[in-house]
């Protein structure tokens, strides 16, 4: 069994930070009906849809049609949480907002992810997350390899809010456990850039500037990236300073730099011989297999990683990464649409309830008939609900 | 009453990736007892990353090595609701606050590890730093555009940590929920490993295969030749034209009707063919004119956009009157730094609102307080002093703030 059995979630969510936040409780075992427009969720051609997108149930409900708001409301009778990532007002003009529905099920934790807070002047504007890392300032934060914004391929307002989600469902249901009621919980996108700016977004009156400078933003980018080295055939590595175990051999020896200085005397030396080692441990790095380099450093209790694509992480060009497999984070889906599908699996780990992938995306409208049927709707009646999508 | 309103978490973790689930917790409305070691936390020495971890939280200082010590932690177990750490393999087993011993003092208890690599596996038994796991997950490949030849880019956002801590939340949380319906507790992990994974949860290989994903630029400005970022006269500009729509009022915008009418870009999947020459036109387009000219006319279209943000290390964001009015930002006095500024509620209730209260605590602050709550004597809690097992500031600071 999992953790969150028998919670019920109405996801009326698209984009990235719904879905995959939703999917988290999923996997925990909440039964998750995803409730999509007629025609389909529009972003399903997205990379990432299926995976953020499994482990769910799917009906198509036109929410526009008197039919497809009543069959709605007695999803919302028997549900326990609803997601929902319109703009601020959207729902309201549905039908299907806060105080509506809360009325309807007093239990009901109703949790709202738009790109911006209502009541932000720019809510309005439009939530993609590429314009809520540059209205947050999270762009300007990351430097590149020039001047000004950097594009932030990793999507960070949306992964952000995927967490939030999930954990204010979460803090709401525990409450409910003791008052009974269910609430409206708000997040947004852009409450999701925040979540990242933690180690670097402190105003402190009394500080001295080295304590902005530590790890502070700078041309070149700072102290991790000079942690990253080119091995030969130009692949790369990163290594870290800490490893929690006792080296058994100097990081220099294993480069086969012998008359290395040790980090004391490394760090005594002036400025231009501090460079000029540097600069030879780099060379030293180019003259080793990226394998072979990190296979050895392992060995000798050092901290590495070689710095591959997710997809090679998941196996795409040999064996996956041994302790992701480890984890149990290389999964096979089989996909209705796609086939025989490699996957990340369930990132949290509860020991006496393990949580499980559920099952593939779901196509538009699969389970209409399951669920609808089960409300007592008639094929009929199911065709008006679905605006005939299925 | 806040949302988790009587939670006890009891949070013995160090550096990032195991206090900053427990401060979120605490913003939940949770009561986190931070139990540090009696010479401080190592993180106590970068300075803003450990105050972006700690705030809302007591700290009592001891020296869990000692007998006495130790049986101070216990009571705590015993009174805990969560227990939370980020150490490594080992280690809490031979403090004595494993999972089976904090069983054993309190049986429903919710008991959760932030791990570097995982519980088990060839790599388990090390610890790690952030990097390593942007690494592994294919971030910095992605951020640096590698695949273009250039250097791979580490984010300085070091967000593996906060996926691990905040994965540790969802758990937690899932836990508990549990526990309060069945009376069962149990033990729960997540990895900076994982937690990176999922931000690149959109890799997926079909029949082993790689399915392409959208890749960053040479030069680092997007993913698409409509969106991403563009240079213009005096700044830059986001542009997100991401439906025919978008495209269609983008080329209006720029008063380019030869554009909307090119066989090369009339949908998506020919202008993401055709993204460099798209870009190419496009470029000189943007240069022409100002950053507020332009979001001005592409609102005026209907093209979603920004202006990027040059936050000077986030002043003007944790400033903002917006920010300040809906609660996004939080205030607190410290006893030795004045005025702190941070992000402030990530997740607002109708019902249960947080609380944000409390700075990041001094080594120990709350040493007495909590023995006292223990049920210690003054006369007890100064012999625990006196023999290095607890401590607390006094007239003199001597640990990083």
């Amino acid at each position: 069994m999992g953790a969150l059995d028998g919670v019920k979630i109405l996801d009326l969510s698209w984009g990235i930070a719904g879905p995959l936040g939703v999917l988290l409780l999923a996997e925990q075992g909440a039964d998750v009906i995803k409730v999509e427009p007629p025609g389909g969720d529009p972003f399903r051609a997205y990379s990432g849809y299926a995976v953020w997108n499994r482990s769910r149930r799917s009906v198509t409900i036109d929410l526009k049609s008197a039919a497809g708001l009543d069959a709605f409301g007695r999803l919302v009778d028997d549900a326990d949480v609803l997601v929902e990532t319109f703009r601020p007002g959207v729902t309201d003009r549905l039908g299907i907002g806060y105080d509506a529905l809360h009325a309807r099920n007093p239990r009901l934790v109703y949790l709202s992810c738009p790109g911006y807070p209502e009541g932000h002047r720019l809510a309005p504007r439009p939530g993609y997350d590429a314009l809520i890392q540059a209205s947050s300032g999270q762009q300007w934060e990351q430097p590149g390899w020039r001047m000004g914004p950097i594009f932030l391929h990793m999507p960070m307002p949306s992964m952000g809010a995927t967490f939030l989600i999930p954990s204010g469902i979460l803090s709401a249901l525990i409450s409910r456990e003791a008052t009974g009621r269910g609430q409206h919980v708000r997040t947004s996108l852009f409450q999701g850039a925040l979540l990242y700016t933690t180690q670097i977004w402190q105003h402190v009156e009394n500080a001295p500037a080295a304590f902005h400078d530590l790890m502070g933003k700078s041309y070149p980018p700072g102290v991790h990236q000079q942690m990253l080295f080119e091995c030969a055939n130009g692949e790369w590595v990163h290594t870290s300073v800490m490893s929690g175990l006792t080296p058994t051999e100097s990081q220099d020896h294993l480069l086969g730099l012998d008359d290395a200085p040790d980090p004391y005397e490394f760090m005594a030396l002036p400025p231009d011989e501090r460079q000029a080692f540097t600069d030879r441990r780099r060379e030293g790095y180019k003259t080793h297999d990226r394998a072979e380099l990190v296979a050895n450093f392992q060995a000798h209790n050092h901290a590495i990683e070689a710095v591959i694509t997710m997809e090679e992480a998941l196996g795409a060009t040999g064996a996956p990464h041994p302790q992701l497999l480890a984890n149990g984070m290389i999964a096979t889906v089989e996909d209705s649409e796609l086939g025989t599908t490699t996957q990340i699996g369930v990132p949290i780990n509860l020991q006496s309830t393990p949580g499980a992938i559920q099952g593939p995306q779901p196509l538009p409208g699969a389970h209409n008939r399951e669920i609808l049927g089960g409300l007592g709707y008639s094929d009929a009646e199911i065709s008006t609900i679905t605006g005939g999508s299925r | 009453m806040p949302a988790l309103d009587g939670v006890l978490v009891v949070d013995f973790g160090q550096y990032l990736a195991g206090p900053f689930g427990p401060m979120i917790m605490g913003d939940l409305g949770a009561e986190v007892i931070k139990v540090e070691p009696v010479h401080g936390d190592g993180m106590r020495l970068a300075g803003k990353p450990f105050f972006g971890c700690q705030r809302g939280k007591r700290s009592i200082a001891l020296d869990l090595k000692t007998p006495r010590g130790l049986a101070l932690g216990e009571a705590l177990v015993e009174r805990a609701d969560i227990v939370h750490h980020n150490m490594t393999a080992g280690v809490a087993n031979k403090l004595g606050i494993g999972y089976a011993d904090c069983k054993r003092l309190n049986p429903d208890v919710v008991y959760c590890n932030t791990w570097a690599y995982g519980l088990e596996g060839p790599l388990a038994h090390f610890g790690g730093l952030d990097p390593l796991y942007q690494a592994s997950a294919g971030l910095e490949y992605e951020a640096g555009a590698a695949h273009t030849g250039n250097d791979p880019l580490y984010y300085r956002f070091g967000m593996c940590d906060a996926a691990n801590a905040m994965l540790s939340v969802v758990g937690s949380l899932a836990a508990l929920y549990h526990q309060r319906r069945t009376g069962e507790g149990q033990m729960l992990w997540t990895s900076l490993m994982d937690g990176g994974a999922v931000f690149a949860s959109d890799a997926l290989l079909v029949d082993g295969e790689v399915v392409p994903r959208p890749r960053l630029d040479q030069g680092l400005h997007g993913t698409a030749a409509c969106y991403r970022l563009y240079a213009t006269q005096d700044g830059w500009i986001q542009i997100a034209a991401v439906t025919e729509a978008d495209w269609m009022a983008l080329c209006a915008a720029l008063n380019a009707p030869e554009l909307a009418d090119d066989a090369r870009f009339a949908v998506a999947t020919l202008r993401a063919e055709h993204r460099e020459q798209l870009e190419t036109l496009l470029v000189p387009r943007f240069l022409a004119r100002t950053s507020i000219s332009w979001t001005h006319a592409l609102d005026d279209a209907g093209v979603p956009n920004e202006i990027p943000l040059d936050s000077l290390g986030g002043e003007l964001v944790l400033n903002d009157a917006d920010n300040v009015a809906l609660g996004m930002v939080a205030e607190y006095e410290h006893p030795m730094m004045g005025t702190l500024r941070q992000f402030g509620e990530l997740i607002q209730f109708s019902e249960t609102p947080g609380v944000i209260s409390r700075p990041p605590p001094l080594v120990g602050q709350h040493t007495r307080e909590i023995l006292e709550w223990l049920g210690c004597d003054a006369a007890e809690i100064d012999g625990l002093k006196n023999d290095g097992v607890v401590t607390w500031p006094g007239d003199e600071y001597p640990w990083a703030v």
